[in-house]
């Protein structure tokens, strides 16, 4: 009884918001704080009914109890997962945005904004508690729409015109390809409803379970930003405001994922080997590629765009083990690698989003998204400094915080593949373990490039010399997740245990008894590793700080704040300074294969060829897919369509007289007994 | 009961007139003449309405019957010669398909009609009388749309598709649910308007309501 008035708690508070925000129109200042107030009591609720569920039993709850289309929510451990996850980055960035927006008062239409935002929540909400094939289209497509209309909310710039149209064309290939998905898993049980898929896709002929698992797999990873399909995200998360993309990377792409384990595991029933490791090869190519690109951004926003490639990737390796495992009769392991992903999913929510907010905040008050053009901001905006820099070691993976326990447990999960039987399998799973460490350490490399351009040094440009710490909201939204990502990082054995609960019901088996405290599962295989991110905390927030801190207590040293030597050369301007472009230099050499770099240099003469007027030095990577992969595809459409114009007349005559033979023949041939 | 309605020789005959004055549409050049012939179909079929009101004691149907006169036979032509006395149109209608292939195609598809209607084997033969007249409204109205040019006609032919709709509807099930009916003869009225306002806006945008000036609007 209490989960339903939680839930529909939940729903209205969104709905309020949502009603506010057009109510109150008038008045920017009044209109932001109801309506994210709204939002965040919102998710205060969602947050308390996700952890009663997950902590007890389902929800269920059905609107209408027509037999084939029996629309309804239906909430299991897996559902409140990720609704849990949803509202926890909710709560914090609807906080952030009443102090992030009043960068649009007077100019933007506010309660727009609002408006589409608490709605935007609100349907992520539903898509993951659907209980019916045809309610989650409906909630996926309200869900997709809404986001483009916020990623085109700053509608005057050409590009984000741009970004909106390759936004939502993308989104509705995959569309297309979920329902064609779903029409092959109900027809062959004759019913939309999540329940009957449960029983009757199992029971499927092979092929068609195949083609249902491809069509899900190419629908889903659209959403979620799998390479090839990647191409929106780069574009469509720069454009949207920051406190959207926070919210877009963060979770919305999270809802695809959810789809792909219900899918898969739920109704597919984990699947063959071979699902499994096309889904790794995919998944360890988005992450290999996404930080690649990573690398090669100056773009703040893009930057992270294309880390959520990558970690996309990370989350859908533990998925793609589990099936491997899963498939080949290790349903325990087969749990230890969901674990995992479930575990990367909530942490990548949280740090993702984090950084979104700390790239918004810099983008708040520099007004620009280039990093080359920041530098120094530690010194003018401290906090938003310390929480980026918390989200930056997070997504690097570094313990004692969250990124690197759930990549670690990835990586074990990999690891613990020396079980299976087949040695071809056994060697692919393992060589994706190399492409992981690998992205790891590039991501690491990625994010000592975008904290220390932008924060550190001195200021590149007027706009960094001016910037301000931004208003308290923002802090307190960072601050939040900032919070998250150290109990995620520290507390693992807890959380494990939870998300245990969620895999149990997926794999068949439970195997919180089987984890020690330092997260390695015993009992199958016998590597002796073991890292206990709770000791790691208190090694170096406690124990290694002591001396340093006894040291400074006893000493009487004066500190003596000089410049930095310069091997004897006066160097103290920006324009010494190394660029991202020049830190990603050696990367870009390493890798030249893949990123075809080109350069143009022009030296422009001011009188005599002695004296360079000014040189104009243009660098660029080509966008291999772009150019290799979807200019085919787009030429091909178009060049049929622009055959296909030929019955495009303009005459409305013509028009009606398709439509009259089209009549005349269906009813000659009705009419003859067809 | 239906044996006794639509057998009887009165609306037989009526149908016929009706047949016929969808032929004056086709065979006039004048937009006056077709304005006029749509209004004495319209009125027929009002007759019809009240045929079968009369014979068969629903009250509803009455309603109907006046609805179709009123909306039908009087609003709707009234509608036309507003908007062709306010645009000040040439009175003459252009065509792509002469008067005479248009009355021998119309009659090819009456024949059509009755055919097809024919081979549905389960109604009876004399309330397929009527089906296949309305089949034939509907096959004619499509072709004055296709067939004429001014943007005016393209409304009159979606109307006497409406008629051949009804006419088919009254005499298969004496007449939908009254509620449906108002939805039908609300959606008609403002289908009309609609429809004119966007032959204003064409005559403003082109000078001329001929549709042969929209085919700039190709992409």
């Amino acid at each position: 009884m209490m989960d339903t008035y939680l839930f529909f708690g939940m729903i209205l508070f969104y709905l309020i918001g949502a009603g506010l925000a057009l109510i109150l129109n008038r008045n920017d200042r009044i209109c932001t704080y109801a309506s994210f107030l709204s939002a965040s009591l919102a998710s205060v609720s969602g947050i308390i009914f996700s952890g009663s569920i997950l902590l007890g039993n389902n929800f269920s709850f059905i609107l209408s109890g027509s037999p084939i289309l029996n629309f309804g929510f239906f909430v299991d451990k897996l559902s409140a997962f990720f609704i849990f996850a949803i509202s926890i980055t909710a709560f914090a960035v609807s906080i952030y945005s009443t102090g992030y927006v009043r960068e649009y008062f007077g100019k933007k239409n506010i309660g727009y904004l609002c408006l589409l935002y608490n709605i935007f929540i609100l349907s992520m909400i539903l898509v993951v508690s659907a209980n019916n094939a045809v309610m989650f289209l409906i909630v996926w497509e309200l869900m997709s729409v809404i986001s483009y209309f916020l990623v085109v909310f700053e509608h005057e710039k050409p590009q984000t015109l741009k970004a909106g149209f390759i936004y939502i064309v993308m989104t509705h290939i995959g569309t297309g390809f979920i329902i064609l998905s779903f029409l092959i898993m109900a027809g062959s049980g004759g019913s939309f409803s999540f329940e009957t898929l449960r029983s009757t896709a199992m029971t499927m002929p092979p092929y068609l379970k195949d083609l249902a698992f491809l069509f899900a797999l190419i629908g889903f990873g659209t959403k979620a930003g799998i390479v090839p399909l990647h191409i929106w995200l780069p574009y469509a998360h720069p454009a949207a405001p920051s406190n959207v993309s926070a919210l877009m990377s963060g979770v919305m792409i999270k809802t695809a994922i959810y789809m792909l384990i219900r899918v898969s595991f739920d109704f597919l029933g984990g699947g063959v080997w071979w699902w499994g490791m096309l889904l790794l090869i995919v998944a360890s190519v988005s992450a290999l590629i996404g930080v690649m690109y990573a690398l090669m951004e100056h773009d703040m926003k893009r930057l992270l765009a294309f880390h959520s490639v990558e970690n996309i990737g990370i989350i859908l390796i533990g998925v793609g083990v589990a099936m491997i495992f899963m498939s080949s009769g290790h349903p325990d392991l087969a749990a230890f690698g969901l674990i995992a992903a479930l575990y990367h999913t909530i942490n990548h929510a949280v740090f993702k989003s984090l950084l979104f907010m700390g790239a918004g905040s810099v983008i708040y008050t520099t007004h620009t998204k280039n990093i080359e053009e920041y530098g120094g901001l530690i010194k003018r905006m401290p906090w938003t400094a310390f929480f980026f820099l918390i989200g930056a070691i997070s997504i690097s993976a570094l313990p004692p915080f969250n990124g690197f326990v759930s990549e670690w447990l990835t990586l074990q999960a990999q690891l613990l593949s020396i079980n299976l039987t087949d040695n071809i399998i056994k060697i692919a799973v393992l060589f994706s373990g190399a492409g992981l460490a690998l992205t790891g350490a590039l991501a690491a490399a990625c994010f000592v490039k975008a904290f220390g351009i932008s924060f550190l040094a001195l200021p590149r440009s007027t706009h960094a010399e001016h910037a301000k710490e931004v208003p308290v909201p923002m802090l307190v939204g960072m601050a939040i997740l900032s919070l998250m990502c150290i109990v995620l990082g520290v507390l693992p054995f807890y959380v494990v245990r939870i998300i245990d609960s969620v895999s149990a019901p997926l794999v068949g088996t439970s195997i919180s008894s089987k984890i020690s405290f330092d997260l390695t599962i015993g009992t199958l295989s016998s590597f002796p590793a073991s890292i206990s991110t709770t000791w790691i905390a208190l090694l170096v927030f406690v124990v290694l700080p002591l001396p340093v801190i006894i040291y400074m207590l006893m000493s009487r040293t004066k500190t003596v704040k000089y410049e930095t030597w310069g091997c004897g050369q006066p160097v103290s301007t920006a324009r010494n300074e190394y660029t991202a472009t020049a830190f990603s230099k050696p990367i870009r050499m390493w890798l030249g294969g893949i990123f075809r770099p080109h350069r143009e240099i022009q030296t422009a003469y001011s009188d005599s060829p002695f004296f360079k007027d000014r040189v104009i030095f243009e660098s660029e990577i080509e966008p291999v897919f772009e150019r290799y992969l979807y200019r085919p595809v787009t030429w091909v459409v178009l060049t049929v369509s622009r055959l296909m114009r030929v019955i495009q007349t303009g005459y409305i005559q013509t028009y009606l007289l398709y439509i009259l033979i089209t009549l005349v023949i269906a009813l000659i041939f009705v009419g003859s007994g067809g | 009961m239906s044996e006794i309605i639509l057998g009887s020789k009165m609306v037989q005959l009526i149908i016929a007139l009706i047949l016929v004055s969808t032929f004056l549409i086709l065979g006039s050049t004048r937009l006056y003449s077709c304005v006029r012939a749509f209004g004495i179909q319209s009125f027929l079929l009002a007759c019809v309405a009240g045929i079968v009101a009369y014979s068969t004691g629903k009250n509803d149907i009455y309603i109907v019957a006046v609805l179709t006169l009123v909306i039908k036979a009087a609003v709707i032509p009234y509608i036309f010669i507003y908007i062709i006395r306010e645009i000040k149109v040439k009175r003459e209608i252009e065509l792509y398909v002469n008067v005479s292939p248009s009355l021998i195609i119309g009659g090819v598809l009456v024949v059509i009609s009755y055919y097809l209607i024919r081979s549905i084997s389960i109604i009876s033969e004399l309330s397929s009388f009527a089906l296949s007249a309305s089949m034939s409204l509907v096959s004619i109205g499509l072709f004055v749309m296709i067939s004429r040019k001014k943007a005016i006609m393209q409304m009159l032919g979606i109307l006497i598709m409406e008629n051949g709709l009804f006419l088919g509807a009254i005499s298969l099930t004496y007449g939908m649910p009254l509620l449906v009916e108002l939805g039908i003869f609300f959606d008609v009225l403002i289908g009309v308007l609609i429809m004119g306002i966007l032959i204003f806006r064409i005559n403003k945008t082109f000078e001329t309501i001929d549709t042969d000036m929209l085919k700039t609007l190709i992409g």
